[in-house]
């Protein structure tokens, strides 16, 4: 995808179009194309994950698998005392309710990381998922704890780089967002 | 030299509607990959989703044709929208997709949506003369 690989910032309204690349952030071509490749990456990891999301029980059964069985690891084999017991009072008992935000988030996530919309939105957002996954499956047998903070790291790249001006589409967009005085245009300017 | 660098623009947001239209289109193989490298899971009528959707997303691209941009956007948002509620059934459903489909649809159709809604010349002209 293409886009202007540029943090775009100019005062004159007249050639913002024109003038957005004169500030490269990234001096680099190889390095930009990296990053986009980082991004997308980050995108098609959550992409495919949320496919073994199952609604409508997610899992819930005898015996239990998908989502639900690994939900459940964070009561059998808790990882911090208070998360374990908000996941047995309230996540587990309503799970169909929570699965469906799962599904939700998740392919949110995937779907506006690989086009590189609103990415650093985008990002904590993943940040936040990854922290409530790893609480929930760092302590389950045969799990390599770096694997999530791994995932926790890259988003933190992803968010501190503004990723998705680079081969996304904020770097795109962004110069006609800053234009706009609509309030999703100034929110997509301070999120992309 | 501005108009020079705001057509160039435009040029560069018809080339990234092309390139989410060549993602749909590329997507269809996956309707042969089954297994750890399934990255999305495309079914027959899924298939013809993703080729005709595709193909108008570019053919938008390739005309600059805002209209058909938003076509495009909102159609793979419908597939989209099919899908996730075929799945709350308890299958895949006729499209054959599951949610890493549902999440492919929502991106190209967001990402289109986002292109297409970018006033072009004739709109910014029509303003100006208001």
């Amino acid at each position: 995808m293409t886009g202007t690989d540029y943090a775009a910032g100019t005062d004159s309204t007249a050639d913002t179009h024109s003038t957005a690349r004169a500030v490269p952030v990234l001096p680099s071509r190889l390095n930009r194309a990296l990053l986009a490749v980082v991004r997308i990456g980050v995108g098609l990891l959550w992409l495919q994950n949320v496919g073994w999301k199952t609604p409508p029980n997610f899992g819930r059964g005898d015996p239990p698998d998908g989502l639900y069985l690994s939900a459940s690891y964070a009561v059998s084999d808790p990882v911090l005392p208070p998360f374990a017991w908000l996941m047995e009072r309230f996540v587990l008992p309503n799970f169909t309710f929570f699965g469906w935000m799962v599904l939700l988030v998740e392919a949110a996530l995937g779907a506006f990381l690989v086009i590189g919309l609103a990415t650093r939105f985008w990002a904590l957002i993943g940040i936040a998922q990854t922290v409530v996954i790893a609480l929930s499956v760092l302590n389950a047998p045969h799990e390599w704890y770096w694997s999530y903070l791994l995932m926790l790291l890259v988003h933190v790249a992803l968010f501190a780089t503004a990723a998705g001006r680079y081969g996304g589409l904020d770097g795109l967009l962004r110069p006609e967002w800053e234009l706009s005085r609509s309030w999703a245009a100034r929110w997509l300017v301070r999120v992309s | 030299m501005a108009g020079a660098g705001l057509m160039n623009w435009y040029r560069r947001l018809d080339r990234a509607a092309i390139v989410l239209g060549l993602v749909s289109i590329m997507s269809a193989a996956f309707v042969f990959v089954h297994g750890t490298f399934q990255l999305v899971q495309i079914g027959t009528v899924g298939l013809v989703v993703a080729l005709v959707l595709g193909l108008l997303a570019i053919a938008a691209g390739w005309l600059a044709e805002r209209t058909l941009l938003i076509a495009a956007g909102v159609g793979f948002l419908l597939a989209a929208t099919v899908q996730l509620v075929l799945l709350a059934g308890g299958g895949s459903g006729f499209l054959g997709g599951n949610a890493s489909t549902f999440s492919l649809w929502l991106g190209l159709g967001a990402g289109l949506i986002a292109i297409g809604l970018v006033p072009r010349p004739e709109a910014i002209e029509e303003t100006s003369q208001a």
